[in-house]
C-alpha cells in the first residue's frame, strides 16, 4: 500500500468514513485518545496545512462549556454561582472537545487529500449530470474570480470610487457583482449551445479519469472495513458511561481486540506516510 | 457504479427514501440503538434526503442551458461567499428557485454548500448545511408566486430564513456536542450564535434588497432571449 493520496478516492473514503465515523459516534476514552493521537499525527506528517490556534481554541471553548452548561454528576468539585461544579461534567466536557478536534483534524487531512477531482470521480459514478454541474461550478469560480478582477480594474479606471467611503465601497461590490451575473450567465448559455453543438446529450457521458482500482487498493478498502467491523464488534462488549458516575466495565478479550484494531486503523496512513519516506531515503541513498 | 439508469427504480427511491427509509432510520434510532444515536440518526437523514434530491435531478430532463445556468448560481454562490461577512449564498439560492424551480433551489443550495466548503472547510457539518440550504431554496421555489409578486413578504422569507438556517445548525452543535438534545444546550448555543444569526439574516436582507430585482431581469431577460 502507498500513502493515502495514491490511493484510489474510493478506497480512501472508505478508510475516512470508517475512522471519523467511529470517532464522530462513540464516547469511549481510549477510543477518543486514539483517534486524536492519531489524526493529529497524520496531519503533521502530511495530511494537511494550517495553523493549529482553532483547534487549540476550539478545545478550551468546548472543555470549559461543558462543566459550566452541565451540572450533572455525583462528585461535586466545587459550587460556582450557586451551580455545582462536578468531576463527571469536567471529564464530559473534555472529552467532547477532543471528539470535536479529532473529527475536525481527520476532516482538515480529508480535505487536503480529496480534492476536487477526486471528488467528480466519486460522484461520476452517482450521477453524471451532478457530476458535470460539480465540475462546471468548479471551473466558473476561478473564471468568475478573474473577471471581477477585470471589472473591478474598469470601474476604478473610470473613476467610480471614492477612496475610503464603506458605502461606496459596498456600492461598488454589488455593482461588480451584477455586471459578473450578467457576463456570467450569457457566457453560460455560450458554453451550453457550445456543449450541444459538440453533442451533448447525444449518448452516455463518460469520464476522463486517472484512477484505476488496483489491488492494493482492494487490500486497503478490505483492511478499512475490517478493522471498523472490529473496532464496532468490541465496543459492543464495553460500556463506558460518564453520567451520573463515571463507571467502566469490565473488558472481555473482544474489547481489547477493538481497541487494537482501532489503534492500527488510525496509525495506518502516518505508517503508510512513513514507509513511503523512508523508501525514498533508502532510494535517495543509493545514489 | 452506483448510477441509476432505471427509471422505475429511480422513481421508487424517490418515493422509498421520505416515506420508508427516513422514518425506519429515526424509528430505529430511537429504540433499537443503544444510548439513542441522535446524532447517527440526523448524520443518516441529512444525507439520504440530499441524495434524495441528486437522484431526483438526475430523473428530471433538463435542457443543457438550464443545467449551465445551474452551475452559474452555483458558482455566484461560491464567489460570493468570499465576501466578508456577509454571505449572499441564502439569498442567490432563493433567487435561483424563483426563477428556475424547486429542485434548482435546492440543488444550487446544497451543493454551493458542498463546493465552498473546500474553500472554508469540510466537516460533519457538510450535510447539514447541505441540507439546511437546500430546504431553503425548495421552499422558496413553491412559495416562488407570492414571493415574486410582493417584495416585503421574500425580504421577510430572506430574514426568516437567515434565523432558520441559524436554528438548525445549532440544533446539530448541540447533537454533536452533547450526544442528543439538550434544552439547556440549545439555548446557551442560541445565545452564543447570536451574533451570526443576526448577520445572516441582515445579509439575507440586505442582498435580497439589492439582488432580487435586478438578477430577476437578468434572469428573466436571458430566459426569454435564449428562450430557456
Amino acid at each position: 500500500m502507498q500513502s493515502l493520496a495514491h490511493h484510489n478516492p474510493a478506497a480512501v473514503a472508505v478508510y475516512f468514513a470508517g475512522v471519523a465515523g467511529i470517532a464522530m459516534f462513540c464516547m469511549d476514552p481510549v477510543i477518543l485518545t486514539l483517534s486524536l493521537v492519531g489524526s493529529l499525527l497524520y496531519f503533521a506528517v502530511g495530511g494537511g496545512r494550517g495553523g493549529h490556534w482553532f483547534g487549540l481554541l476550539l478545545f478550551a471553548a468546548m472543555a470549559i462549556a461543558g462543566p459550566v452548561l452541565s451540572h450533572n454528576g455525583v462528585t461535586v468539585l466545587f459550587v460556582l454561582n450557586h451551580n455545582p461544579v462536578t468531576l463527571e461534567a469536567v471529564i464530559y466536557g473534555v472529552a467532547s472537545a477532543g471528539m470535536i478536534v479529532a473529527v475536525l483534524y481527520w476532516f482538515r487531512s480529508f480535505t487536503a487529500i480529496m480534492t476536487s477531482d477526486k471528488l467528480l470521480y466519486l460522484f461520476g459514478r452517482l450521477s453524471p449530470r451532478l457530476a458535470l454541474v460539480l465540475s462546471m461550478a468548479l471551473r466558473f469560480v476561478p473564471l468568475f474570480g478573474r473577471q471581477a478582477k477585470k471589472i473591478n480594474a474598469a470601474q476604478r479606471a473610470l473613476g467610480l470610487y471614492k477612496d475610503d467611503n464603506l458605502i461606496d465601497t459596498f456600492r461598488g461590490g454589488l455593482r461588480v457583482f451584477s455586471v459578473l451575473i450578467t457576463w456570467g450567465l450569457e457566457q453560460g448559455v455560450v458554453t451550453a449551445d457550445s456543449m450541444v453543438a459538440r453533442g451533448y446529450g447525444a449518448g452516455r457521458r463518460t469520464h476522463f479519469d486517472i484512477f484505476p482500482f488496483g489491488l492494493w487498493d482492494g487490500v486497503l478498502t478490505l483492511t478499512s472495513v475490517a478493522l471498523t467491523a472490529l473496532t464496532l464488534a468490541g465496543l459492543r462488549q464495553v460500556a463506558f458511561t460518564y453520567y451520573p458516575a463515571i463507571t467502566i466495565s469490565h473488558i472481555p478479550p473482544l474489547g481489547w481486540v477493538g481497541y487494537a484494531a482501532y489503534a492500527l486503523l488510525v496509525l495506518l496512513p502516518t505508517l503508510l506516510q512513513g514507509k513511503e519516506a523512508l523508501q525514498w531515503r533508502c532510494l535517495r541513498l543509493k545514489i | 457504479m452506483i448510477t441509476i439508469p432505471n427509471v422505475r427504480l429511480r422513481r421508487w427511491l424517490q418515493i422509498l427514501i421520505p416515506f420508508v427509509c427516513v422514518p425506519a432510520l429515526v424509528a430505529v434510532g430511537a429504540t433499537v440503538l443503544p444510548e439513542k444515536q441522535y446524532l447517527l440518526v440526523s448524520f443518516g437523514v441529512a444525507l439520504l434526503a440530499v441524495l434524495l434530491f441528486i437522484t431526483g435531478f438526475e430523473q428530471k430532463r433538463v435542457g443543457a442551458r438550464r443545467l449551465v445556468l445551474v452551475a452559474v448560481m452555483t458558482a455566484l454562490c461560491i464567489v460570493g461567499r468570499f465576501i466578508p461577512f456577509f454571505k449572499p449564498i441564502t439569498a442567490l439560492s432563493v433567487i435561483a428557485a424563483l426563477y428556475l424551480g424547486p429542485e434548482s433551489g435546492f440543488f444550487v443550495g446544497s451543493v454551493a454548500a458542498l463546493l465552498s466548503n473546500f474553500y472554508f472547510g469540510q466537516g460533519p457539518w457538510t450535510p447539514f448545511q447541505m441540507l439546511a440550504w437546500g430546504l431553503i431554496g425548495l421552499l422558496a421555489g413553491y412559495l416562488a408566486e407570492p414571493l415574486k409578486r410582493r417584495r416585503w413578504l421574500l425580504l421577510a422569507y430572506g430574514v426568516a430564513a437567515g434565523v432558520a438556517f441559524s436554528f438548525l445548525m445549532d440544533v446539530w452543535t448541540v447533537l454533536w456536542y452533547a450526544g442528543r438534545f439538550e434544552w439547556q444546550y440549545y439555548l446557551s448555543a442560541l445565545a452564543a450564535a447570536v451574533p451570526h444569526t443576526v448577520l445572516y439574516a441582515v445579509s439575507n436582507f440586505v442582498f435580497l434588497w439589492f439582488l432580487a430585482k435586478p438578477m430577476g431581469e437578468k434572469l428573466e431577460r436571458i430566459k426569454v432571449k435564449y428562450g430557456v
